[in-house]
């Protein structure tokens, strides 16, 4: 009998619905490396409608969306990044844009709304008088929405602050954009509006969308122009891309939607996770469709062990820290699997605290 | 009215087959960041089977599958690789090996068979004694088939001679073996024994074996381990996965039976061709897919002019040179359509003989 997992570790885990599967079948293609895909191209020309860039570019996954983004614009020796410590590129992206790309991180401290200081990231810009010393920054990358503050959404003013800082300063504004549809639909800004002052976004198609692979990033002719030479440098050049992008086309089309209702699950769980004695969960950081809680010493069980209490029923949760899990909804997890899965934390936490010998 | 079109540029032109499609719509599926996507796993089990490694990894392209295998065995700042000077890694991949990966190329001629000289990889092979100079040398690669030899095979003699080699100096040893199956089946050779001496090899599941998009690399489980995360760095850690490995894995079932066909045909396109006054083929030199032209003085015809004469009748060929095109057979070409591309060549060759006897 197979049993239908309810997977919260990540939007990540999104399954190719139908429609998208049957789109792959009938997928008008072509070599996308010797020509251009049709398909791809299609996808391409949409997603620059929509973020109201000159240019797209499909790219196998976010990290290569970042990748390309942070060397492309670092593209002579010796550049240096600002970006947040908290990042998604400064800590989960194996380092790469220095490893490979041979670029110098500096971080600024990210708050728990997934801001930095716009003093901060002003300190932060190396002073040219001190070139014989100093990389030269060239660069500013945002998050929105930002992941590990628990997704929450950048506002489009501040987003505004940071691009007319960068442009003072002649530096480019990257935005890693992988839930970037996630914070349009929180904030109720078009997601045009919302990466106006970037050059560059890395929007992914594979998560909360739901498409099964990609990502795209999208930006100015010349960006793009150079960014395509990356991609295939990196090995992203794709063939028959078109079997992939059509799934994406699907994505957008119905999946974008559906995210309105994704936050109201994750604010479900949120405010069913906090009634629960024992654990902990910041509201208000509860902006979209990732819900981080916390395990409160009075409930005595860890992490590890609520994972694998869920996991016999068939939940799959992160494990963050040891007293710490992540919950990520997405179109694939139904108002009635919340429920369930809130019954069986219930059960979980309260079970282990009865079985700790209470009077 | 939609014109079919003889694309003849290359093998990665290949498009899902009907089989290819059904399967990709159906692939059992999962998230192969957070965890394994079936599909992929199956995939890469068929692959370690074929090519007697021990463990295998999907990648988004050729490149890729060169570019994390460099990588990887030359993972200490200050490597170095030696290569052909004609090789596809060298020529054709944007020098990524040095520009991502930091690594240094020592180039070996390649001769025209696709082989380099043994003694001149040896005498590449840097001498640790002058190290305070000398990038160390750590990885030998070699190509099968080779592309710009005109897709010639190298031999498993010969291989397992510069394996040896390799391992004499204590370096590792990785082929670039983007057509093995066409070098395989025009040697009669199985896969696996004719990559036996190389720790690495990368596979191209989208050249003639018609998959719509992807390599596989394969090596020992330490090698693959290493490379995996290579390859979430370098960006393609894809999630979903099987649908892409299912097409591959119908090309696998489907399509390593019809490479001799492509070869049979590209020998009699190139037979056909030589016997074109005007035209030269080194037929001898036809081995696989694969068929070099010249275009002699005689002619007065020129490749750019060639390409365009085809392209009004629907047929695409690479421009090489001014006077060489590349042809490629594929599954998806058929023996009329070679005939067709035969007499159209001639047609135009005529033509353009027909204009120099005009001119006064």
């Amino acid at each position: 009998m197979v049993t239908k997992k309810v997977d919260l570790r990540s939007d990540t885990v999104t399954k190719p619905t139908e429609a998208m599967r049957a789109a792959m079948a009938i997928a008008e293609v072509d070599d996308d490396v010797l020509n251009f895909d049709p398909t791809a191209r299609r996808l391409e020309t949409e997603m620059a409608m929509i973020t109201g860039k000159e240019a797209a570019l499909f790219v196998p996954s976010g990290t290569m969306g970042n990748l390309i983004s942070v060397l492309v614009h670092c593209d002579v020796r010796g550049s240096e990044v600002i970006l947040g410590h908290d990042s998604h590129i400064a800590v989960y992206e194996n380092g790469g844009i220095s490893t490979i790309g041979g670029v110098h991180p500096r971080t600024v401290t990210n708050n728990k709304d997934g801001t930095m200081d716009i003093e901060s990231i002003e300190a932060a810009i190396r002073n040219k008088n001190f070139e014989i010393c100093y990389p030269t920054t060239r660069l500013i990358c945002l998050e929105n929405s930002h992941a590990n503050s628990g997704g929450r959404c950048l506002s489009v003013e501040y987003t505004d602050m940071v691009g007319v800082l960068a442009r003072n300063y002649g530096l480019k504004l990257h935005i890693d954009g992988a839930r970037l549809f996630n914070a349009s639909t929180a904030l109720g800004v078009p997601v045009h509006r919302l990466v106006q002052a970037a050059d560059s976004v890395s929007v992914c198609l594979s998560k909360g969308l739901g498409a099964p692979i990609g990502s795209v990033i999208v930006g100015s002719k010349s960006f793009i122009a150079k960014a395509k030479i990356l991609r295939k440098t990196l090995g992203g050049g794709m063939r028959q891309s078109g079997v992939l992008c059509a799934a994406a086309l699907v994505a957008l089309q119905e999946n974008v939607q559906k995210i309105e209702g994704d936050h109201k699950k994750a604010r479900t769980l949120a405010e069913g996770l906090n009634n629960i004695k024992g654990l902990k969960v910041d509201l208000d950081a509860v902006e979209t469709n990732i819900v981080f809680f916390d395990i409160l010493e009075e409930a005595n069980i860890t992490a590890q062990k609520l994972c694998n209490i869920l996991e016999e029923h068939d939940i799959l949760l992160m494990q963050d820290k040891p007293k710490r899990l992540r919950i990520v909804l997405h179109h694939q997890i139904s108002a009635s699997d919340v429920q369930f899965t809130l019954s069986c934390i219930q059960k979980a936490v309260n079970g282990v605290s009865h079985g700790n010998g209470l009077a | 009215m939609v014109t079919r079109w003889i694309d003849l540029r290359s093998d990665t032109v290949t498009k899902p087959t009907e089989a290819m499609r059904t399967a990709m719509a159906k692939a059992e599926v999962d998230d192969d960041v957070l965890t394994f996507d079936p599909t992929g796993l199956r995939l890469e089990e068929e692959m370690i089977r074929i090519t007697g490694k021990e463990a295998a990894l999907f990648v988004p392209s050729g490149t890729m599958g060169n570019l994390i295998s460099v990588l990887t065995h030359c993972d200490v700042r200050g490597s170095e690789v030696i290569l052909g000077h004609n090789s596809h890694i060298h020529i054709y991949e944007n020098g990524g090996i040095s520009t991502i990966g930091g690594v240094h190329p020592r180039t070996v001629i390649n001769n025209k068979d696709g082989t380099m000289d043994i003694n001149l990889i040896e005498a590449a092979i840097r001498d640790p004694a002058f190290e305070i100079c000398y990038p160390t040398t750590k990885l030998i690669c070699l190509e099968n088939s080779h592309c710009n030899a005109g897709g010639r095979c190298i031999s498993v003699e010969y291989i397992d001679k510069v394996g040896e080699l390799a391992k004499k100096h204590g370096l590792k040893l990785h082929i670039d073996g983007a057509r093995i199956f066409n070098a395989s089946t025009a040697l009669g050779v199985p896969v696996d024994r004719l990559v036996q001496a190389a720790d690495s090899v990368s596979i191209c599941l989208s050249k003639g074996l018609g998959a719509p998009v992807g390599s596989m690399i394969v090596g020992s489980k330490s090698f693959i381990a290493k490379a995996k995360i290579l390859r979430k760095t370098l960006g393609g850690g894809m999630r979903q996965i099987g649908v892409l490995c299912a097409a591959a894995l119908v090309a696998l079932q489907d399509n390593v039976g019809k490479l001799e066909d492509d070869h049979k045909k590209a020998k009699t396109l190139a037979e056909g061709l030589d016997s074109i006054n005007g035209l030269r083929v080194d037929v001898a030199s036809v081995e696989t897919n694969i068929v070099y032209l010249d275009i002699l003085e005689s002619s007065n015809m020129t490749a750019p002019k060639l390409c365009k004469a085809l392209e009004r009748h629907g047929i695409l060929v690479m421009e090489d040179k001014p006077y060489r095109v590349r042809l490629v057979l594929h599954h998806q070409i058929s023996t009329t359509d070679v005939h067709f591309t035969l007499s159209c060549i001639q047609q135009a060759v005529d033509a353009a003989s027909d204009q120099n006897a005009a001119s006064p």
